[in-house]
């Protein structure tokens, strides 16, 4: 697949301080690529980067294969941006922010009808944006990047500040994306269940460094098989389970022990259970964990969960 | 969006001035004016002699240009400023596909535009509470024949000696997310201009320039008109290129 955003050794330095360091990143085409990273690891400095409101200070970055330092505006056409901060005028209607935003990209307004249909807005055009929910703005933002259709969306932290309903809602509406548009979505979030629950991709993003990329399907595929251990005596049990060649930490008390990718996860528990038990120690559980993301992302960014 | 032509100046000026629909840059624009015009006619009303038409056309511009111009001016910029500030939208707007001097260039020719209809705005409600003030009492209508073409181009030559006033304001206002900065600036230049209006150094302060106009000597007026207009174009250019490279960090 050809990318929709590709950067090579991407770096961006903010006196001393690297906020992007060498970050050599590929989006696929229509792919929904959940952008990962705590608060401060980079994520909105790279976004800025694409969006060529920073100049990095080495390296490149193309949106759809146009060089966004060689050619900002050719760039920005080929994006539509959800930015953190809002941007709306707040004495004007929705509709008429969304015209505004029309005019300048030089687009037909019956665009904005379009893009209020698709972010499921239309009953609430004609109402004052000071009137909006915080969901509603973030969908009228949603409305906004879509102006024109562009072929890549990028939307930095979408549920900030939503309620549960309006996460799920936002959920959703964010999967049909790549269906309803046609576009390739990089996603920002520092929310491991959102991007689960979301991305076809992802890019794990560590103290400005992209620790971790790939399809998440297969990530999750090649991850070690895990159980967690339930016993009375777990320092005994860890170094017992070491003795015998187990891979075993502890991780928020619990006793887990991990087994080689290709390792069948039932016969290796069942090998482990009897080494313990054998020992005399009493095991009272032998969880499987489920390969999740955070699993991933505990692997990759281990910083991030200090 | 495929082989777009160049993005055009003139949309994103018309955008900037539909945003200043139901703003509280436009009730500015018609308080001010309107509040000279209501001094004036209490002024009249309170006479006991009428005034000729010569000083009643005088009064409110030496007002204009003496104070309410430069508070004005700093309100003005700092309200079109907060615009985007206040709803965070340069982000947005910055990563749009168009040259971003168009953006600030837009703010700087609606603020200019502003600036022009409240120096003519000054001029109507004013002709306006004189003739009110004649009406309600007759004792202090306006005598003599009004001079409204010297009037023009006594009002053109405040307004164009304000542009450099204008340039700072709005270049402060634009680069501060703060409203103090801009503030800060406005109240300490026009308080500067007030106490110190007959200095010399007067006819180099942006805030001091306009009323410079109706000096008695040709020669300052004239100066001061090239200081402000000059170097308002000057300044002008200079916070587009500025401001058009500089990186939003925050």
């Amino acid at each position: 697949m050809p990318a929709a955003i590709e950067t090579l050794d991407l770096t961006r330095r903010f006196g001393e301080r690297t906020a992007v360091d060498r970050v050599s990143m590929t989006v696929p085409e229509r792919s929904i690529y959940g952008f990962l990273g705590r608060n401060g690891a980079g994520k909105t400095t790279t976004i800025k980067l694409l969006l060529g409101l920073l100049k990095p200070d080495a390296g490149f970055a193309r949106i759809a294969g146009i060089d966004v330092a060689a050619d900002r505006i050719g760039a920005a056409r080929k994006i539509g941006a959800l930015l953190e901060a809002q941007g709306f005028y707040a004495h004007l209607t929705g509709r008429e922010n969304l015209a505004l935003a029309c005019r300048l990209l030089d687009l037909p307004g019956t665009e904005v009808d379009r893009v209020l249909e698709v972010a499921e807005m239309s009953a609430h055009g004609r109402r004052r944006v000071a009137d909006y929910s915080l969901g509603m703005r973030q969908r009228l933002g949603l409305a906004r990047a879509m102006l024109g259709a562009p072929p890549v969306l990028v939307l930095d932290e979408p549920t900030n500040g939503l309620d549960p309903e309006g996460i799920a809602d936002m959920r959703r509406f964010l999967r049909e994306l790549p269906t309803r548009t046609g576009a390739t979505v990089l996603l920002s979030s520092h929310l491991l269940d959102e991007i689960e629950r979301t991305a076809t991709h992802i890019g794990i993003l560590s103290d400005g460094r992209l620790v971790l990329e790939g399809a998440l399907a297969e990530l999750k595929a090649g991850l070690a098989g895990e159980v967690a251990i339930g016993t009375d005596a777990p320092e005994r049990a860890a170094a017992l389970a070491r003795e015998h060649g187990f891979d075993v930490s502890h991780h928020d008390d619990e006793l887990i022990a991990r087994f080689a990718p290709q390792e069948d996860v039932r016969n290796a528990a069942a090998a482990l259970n009897r080494v313990l038990c054998t020992a005399g120690v009493r095991v009272h559980a032998l969880a499987p964990r489920q390969r999740s993301l955070e699993t991933l992302y505990r692997q990759s960014a281990p910083a991030a969960l200090a | 969006m495929p082989n777009k032509p160049s993005p055009r100046f003139a949309t994103a000026l018309a955008v900037e001035a539909y945003k200043l629909r139901r703003s509280l840059a436009l009730l500015l624009a018609a308080v001010a004016p309107l509040l000279i015009a209501v001094f004036m006619f209490f002024n009249l009303v309170r006479m006991k002699r009428p005034v000729p038409w010569e000083l009643a056309l005088e009064i409110p511009v030496s007002i204009w240009a003496f104070f309410m111009l430069p508070m004005c001016v700093t309100a003005l910029t700092a309200l079109v400023a907060h615009t985007e500030h206040g709803s965070r939208s340069w982000d947005y707007l910055r990563a749009l596909p168009l040259p971003r001097w168009h953006l600030y260039a837009a703010k700087a020719l609606c603020v200019v535009g502003v600036v022009a209809a409240m120096s003519v705005l000054t001029t109507l409600f004013s002709v306006f509470a004189v003739q009110l003030a004649g009406w309600w009492k007759p004792a202090v209508a306006v005598t003599g024949t009004p001079d409204f073409a010297g009037h023009a181009l006594l009002l053109a030559r405040v307004f164009a000696a304000s542009w450099l006033l204008v340039a700072v304001q709005l270049w402060i206002a634009l680069r501060y997310a703060s409203f103090v900065p801009a503030l800060a600036t406005g109240i300490g230049g026009t308080f500067f201009a007030v106490v110190a209006t007959s200095a010399k150094a007067g006819i180099v302060l942006p805030w001091q320039i306009p009323v410079n106009q109706m000096a008695t000597d040709p020669a300052r007026a004239d100066l001061a008109l090239v200081l402000g207009c000059v170097g308002g174009l000057l300044a002008f250019a200079l916070m587009l290129w500025r401001l058009g490279r500089r990186e939003v960090l925050a």
